[in-house]
């Protein structure tokens, strides 16, 4: 797949119906699937987050609907909406928290929207330990990304742990209805952004799957 | 040339009036001063208040040299929490407002910190971000942005060649630089950086540095004019090379134990003798 069948959408509170037609996911069959870069405008608390994604998604090719939700903070009845379609129709979803830096309303939101809609149960963020600036990776595959100051935690829950921040759960893997959401408690746009390596080579390796 | 001096200088219980009247009288053509660091000019410094310390400049005989500021230290343009970066800009917007209505062209920016937890990647790319629409809102407002060379302090922009390629990338005539001949140490020569950058200094920081010796605890490495190991023949020739004749401003760390005064005598006194070239 080709930029020019990305899409890039625009979700501003309420607007999505609005701004897009309501269309279905396109089904999967071995071939180049569509990859949506979902923008929760105000919701999205780290712009960079959204041009590291839309920089290090071009040219590369995903097997299945893929929707990227960089950095969010609330969430929107429109892009819950967009999101549960995806992983209805057998979709990955990336779902990027951008709670790390917000304040406790915006947290509160956040946490809500995430355990309401998938149950995904976080904790309060907090700083990251600064004796080794990265996040531990184990799915895709194992590696390390430099973090990003704050993590947004994960409780005990189902799903598959996929990375820690000194040793705590901050990102899961889990099966959701027919598809797959995937939620990073520490952001990885902001990496994509300034062109770190193992960063954009952890989106590869998500896309090739 | 024309020789400037911090009003951060000024002895924390002089007042602004009589601050200005030392200035004066050491022989300074103007002040710079310093949003933030001084309590006559924060960043809740009223216009109107702001146009009254212009009338103070101009009634003492003097020039607002530029508009600086220390307030980028704990609120980087290359912050990682947004709403850090936000007010680094704004921090930025009110210097150029300032400058204005201080009746001067040029700003000081200390453009981003490179730390243990914000890598080089994000800062270098932060601070071109940010600095592309700060430099249209300069332009527009006839004021340049100097981006100053903190080299140790900041962990960024070390040589002079990245210092200009970062100048490239944010692409904006009103962007350059505010070069400090003492801030080098020993990563490179204060006269080499003169030659580089040229016609993209906007101002020029004067101090000296001990530049073998390192800082060691909170002991300073910067010291006054002609006591530390910068080569000011050297710089000299340098300014003359590239036509530099803009503004020289004395920064001191190191403050007079006593006499606080004399430092600004004897400093205006060697900056004389630094720009007559008898050295």
């Amino acid at each position: 797949m080709v930029m020019g069948r990305r899409e890039f959408l625009s979700c501003a509170a309420g607007a999505l119906t609005v701004a897009l037609p309501n269309r279905r996911w396109p089904s999967h069959g071995g071939g180049a699937s569509a990859v949506v870069l979902l923008d929760l405008a105000e919701h999205c608390s780290l712009r960079e987050s959204i041009v590291g994604y839309a920089l290090a998604s071009a040219g590369l090719v995903s097997h299945r609907p893929l929707l990227i939700v960089p950095a969010a903070v609330a969430i929107p009845g429109a892009a819950m909406y967009r999101i549960t379609n995806c992983l209805r129709a057998g979709g990955t979803v990336l779902l990027e928290s951008g709670a790390g830096f917000a304040g406790e309303s915006r947290f509160r939101a956040h946490r809500d929207a995430v355990q309401n809609g998938w149950q995904v149960r976080i904790e309060r963020p907090r700083p990251k330990s600064r004796d080794i600036p990265y996040i531990d990776y184990v799915w895709p595959y194992a590696t390390k990304i430099r973090d990003f100051s704050r993590v947004v935690p994960l409780a005990v829950q189902p799903g598959e742990i996929i990375a820690r921040a000194d040793g705590h759960p901050v990102a899961l893997t889990r099966r959701v209805e027919r598809g797959t959401l995937i939620y990073l408690g520490s952001p990885l746009g902001p990496a994509l952004w300034a062109g770190d390596a193992e960063a954009r080579q952890w989106l590869s390796r998500l896309f090739s799957l | 040339m024309k020789k400037s001096i911090g009003d951060n200088m000024i002895p924390k219980d002089w007042g602004f009036e009589r601050g200005l009247e030392l200035v004066k009288r050491a022989g300074f053509d103007g002040i710079e001063l310093w949003l933030g660091d001084v309590p006559w000019f924060q960043m809740t410094t009223t216009d109107a208040q702001v146009r009254e310390l212009r009338r103070k400049v101009e009634s003492a005989g003097l020039f607002v040299s530029n508009v600086s500021t220390g307030l980028h230290w704990g609120t980087p343009l290359s912050a990682r929490d947004p709403s850090v970066r936000a007010q680094a800009a704004r921090i930025v917007e009110r210097q150029i407002e300032t400058a204005g209505l201080l009746g001067t062209d040029a700003i000081l920016v200390v453009a981003g910190l490179v730390t243990e937890e914000v890598p080089y990647n994000e800062v270098y790319q932060r601070c071109v971000d940010a600095l592309k629409p700060l430099g249209e809102k300069a332009a527009r407002a006839g004021v340049k942005v100097g981006c100053e060379n903190c080299n140790s302090e900041q962990r960024f922009l070390i040589s002079p060649r990245e210092f200009a390629q970062f100048l490239n990338d944010v692409n904006s005539p009103a962007v350059g630089i505010h070069l400090d001949v003492g801030n080098i140490h020993d990563t490179g020569f204060a006269e080499q950086w003169i030659e580089i950058h040229g016609p993209r200094i906007t101002r020029m920081h004067l101090k000296d540095v001990l530049k073998h010796r390192g800082r060691s605890g909170d002991q300073s490495v910067y010291t006054n004019l002609f006591l530390g190991d910068n080569n000011w023949p050297a710089i000299r020739a340098a300014l003359t090379k590239v036509g530099y004749d803009g503004w020289l401003i004395a920064e001191m760390e190191a403050r007079y134990r006593f006499a606080p005064d004399q430092q600004f005598y004897d400093t205006s006194q060697a900056m004389d003798r630094l720009i007559s070239g008898k050295l």
